[in-house]
């Protein structure tokens, strides 16, 4: 009997599959403890082992070594989850395997999560209906059969039930899914069975759907991104050297994925500042000043040039700030931001700073942009993070402001409570 | 199928000796296994379940919740199921509410086969097979869940296999599952 030891992150719906499978086959499968994600299978041990780097990983009594969630799982299944000696049978539950993977999977996890905040969401998804028609397939099939294959439980209900785990608990609310009966009957079956239920804890099916919250993301994003905390403070550093961005910025391009350059390919959106007039302020003039020269030269040039009957200065004071707590974490906040207002970056310039250390932390910043509105609102791309700030606009002639501007700009001084600046980030 | 029947294949499915089984000078049903009498449908099933160790007995009797439950259905099998089944109007109404209820259950008690299920199941087993391809097709989820029954080699019992598969006309005419 198949005896090891699996490695994944707690919760893990992949993971279940096999944890099922092995609580009917009776296999000994121990879940890695200390399992840290991100860290332990990125460790030079694991990647020895699992070159792929993916969780679930299995890894037998005997030292052999197996990734890949639906291998595990038939690995510790027994010959009745398999499919029993038919081949059909057999080759049925793999049809169901594949099926699992290739439609619910990408359906439930393109639907689910922007909602739970671990994606950005994304526009034109048609994620809602590819999960309606598969449960639409479904709920035709379990019509007539009370299990996917033949008469009992195999891997084909564990699977398929753990793919559809996430929209049965997030999204599916009781409207939704009172036209898939069947489906639902065969789901709370396989979910009240001793074996599933030793497994699956503490699980409801959804009452009300999640909705959209830009809030989540933006946090996620910034817990998310620490891994990578040194490359940003170097990033920081290398800001002011407009050289080293323009490389950075191409490198990028080289990791586009399929969606990605699909989505280049698209024709490219007009420029949503291009309504406004153009004003004699020029943007990039600037910022080459502000990159290149010290604050002394470049904020004086600013007042010279600045236009106040096109442009306008602001300030965002970020509303959640008691929720902040490590320094890199709320960095990556801010990183973050800027890069999904990244089309905003010609016609707009902030620097936003980071006042005080972990856990007593404040975020705020001065933007400026082209028009006397606030200019999140022109662009459905641009409105993932601004709710989490609120925005006054300044005055450009007042004393305040050039202080403000002077303050924020040279990376100086303390926030309204006397927090010291601790770092700042340039949108340019 | 008689209750002496009935009592004969569940011994059978529960992997029990199923005794001597008949009917008392009173009419009631009694079994008779090892100098040990008990009568009365549901009582003899009851004792059938504690002395197997299968699956089925183990699960009808998981909890004094499901083995309530259990036993309401079997009361239910033998004094309205099995009579009724033998006349048109209340045949017809009896598959009608099982066919409601099997829209939302997999079984009839908790989420496995429990005495329940074979006690309503061999009640109806010749109703059902007297019912015509375009007569099951009013019933989908009894069909489902009757197959699904009969599908097990220690339910059917070497029983003739009823044929489920709708009829050939489906392909063309879909309407009809709904």
């Amino acid at each position: 009997m198949a005896t090891g030891t699996l490695y994944t992150y707690p919760e893990n719906f992949r993971a279940y599959k096999a944890l099922i499978a092995a609580q009917y086959s009776g296999a000994q499968v121990k879940v890695a403890e200390n399992f840290v994600f991100g860290e332990t299978n990125k460790s030079a041990e694991f990647l020895k082992k699992f070159p792929s780097g993916k969780v679930p990983a299995f890894e037998t009594a005997e030292g052999k070594y197996l990734s890949e969630s639906n291998a595990i799982a038939f690995y510790v299944a027994n010959e009745q989850l398999r499919g029993g000696k038919c081949p059909l049978a057999q080759a049925e539950v793999l049809q169901w395997l594949s099926y699992a993977d290739n439609e619910i999977v990408p359906a439930s996890c393109s639907w689910v999560f922007p909602l739970l905040g671990i994606m950005p969401q994304q526009k034109n998804s048609t994620a809602k209906q590819d999960a309606t028609a598969i449960l639409s397939v479904l709920n035709n099939k379990l019509l007539n059969s009370t299990f996917l294959v033949g008469e009992r439980i195999t891997l084909a209900d564990i699977v398929v039930f753990s793919s559809l785990l996430h929209l049965y608990q997030y999204v599916l609310e009781p409207k939704v899914r009172a036209e898939f009966g069947n489906v639902n009957r065969w789901f709370v079956t396989i979910l009240n069975q001793p074996q599933v239920k030793a497994v699956v804890k503490n699980y409801t099916l959804c009452e009300t759907a999640l909705v959209f919250d830009p809030k989540k993301y933006a946090e996620f994003i910034g817990k998310t991104g620490g891994a990578s905390d040194k490359k940003q403070q170097a990033k920081a550093k290398e800001e002011k050297k407009p050289k080293e961005e323009k490389k950075k910025e191409e490198k990028p391009k080289e990791e586009l994925d399929a969606a990605e350059e699909a989505l280049l390919a698209e024709p490219k959106s007009k420029d949503p500042f291009d309504a406004m007039p153009k004003g004699t302020f020029n943007f990039d003039d600037f910022k080459r000043s502000y990159s290149n020269e010290d604050e002394s030269v470049s904020i004086p040039y600013f007042w010279q040039k600045f236009d106040p009957e096109n442009y306008s200065i602001w300030f965002g004071e970020y509303k959640y700030n008691d929720e902040l707590s490590k320094v890199f974490m709320s960095c990556n906040l801010i990183t973050g931001m800027f890069q999904r207002l990244d089309k905003m970056r010609k016609q707009a310039f902030a620097s936003v700073c980071l006042f005080g250390e972990d856990n007593n932390s404040t975020i705020s910043g001065v933007w400026v942009w082209r028009g006397q509105d606030l200019a999140f609102t022109l662009s459905p791309d641009w409105q993932i993070d601004y709710d989490c700030y609120s925005w006054k606009k300044l005055d450009a002639s007042s004393e305040e402001t050039k202080k403000l501007v002077q303050q924020y700009f040279s990376w100086t001084g303390t926030d309204k409570d006397g927090r010291k600046f601790n770092q700042g980030k340039i949108f340019k | 199928m008689c209750e002496v029947e009935t009592i004969t294949k569940i011994a059978k499915t529960l992997g029990v000796p199923a005794g001597e089984v008949k009917l008392n000078s009173e009419k009631i049903i009694t079994r008779t296994n090892n100098n040990n009498t008990v009568s009365g449908f549901a009582t003899i099933l009851n004792v059938l379940a504690q002395e197997s160790k299968s699956e089925i007995a183990r699960n009808s009797t998981a909890t004094r919740e499901i083995a309530a439950d259990v036993y309401q259905w079997i009361e239910f099998a033998v004094l309205y199921v099995a009579p009724g089944s033998k006349d048109k109007h209340i045949s017809h109404q009896l598959l009608r509410d099982f066919n409601k209820l099997f829209a939302t259950k997999s079984y009839l008690v908790g989420y496995f086969i429990t005495l329940a299920d074979l006690a309503i199941f061999y009640a109806i087993y010749n109703l059902v097979k007297s019912l015509s391809p375009v007569e099951k097709e009013n019933y989908l989820n009894l069909s489902r869940w009757f197959d699904h029954l009969q599908q097990r080699p220690e339910i059917r019992q070497g029983g003739q296999v009823l044929n489920f598969t709708t009829i050939y006309l489906h392909g063309w005419a879909k309407g009809t599952h709904v």
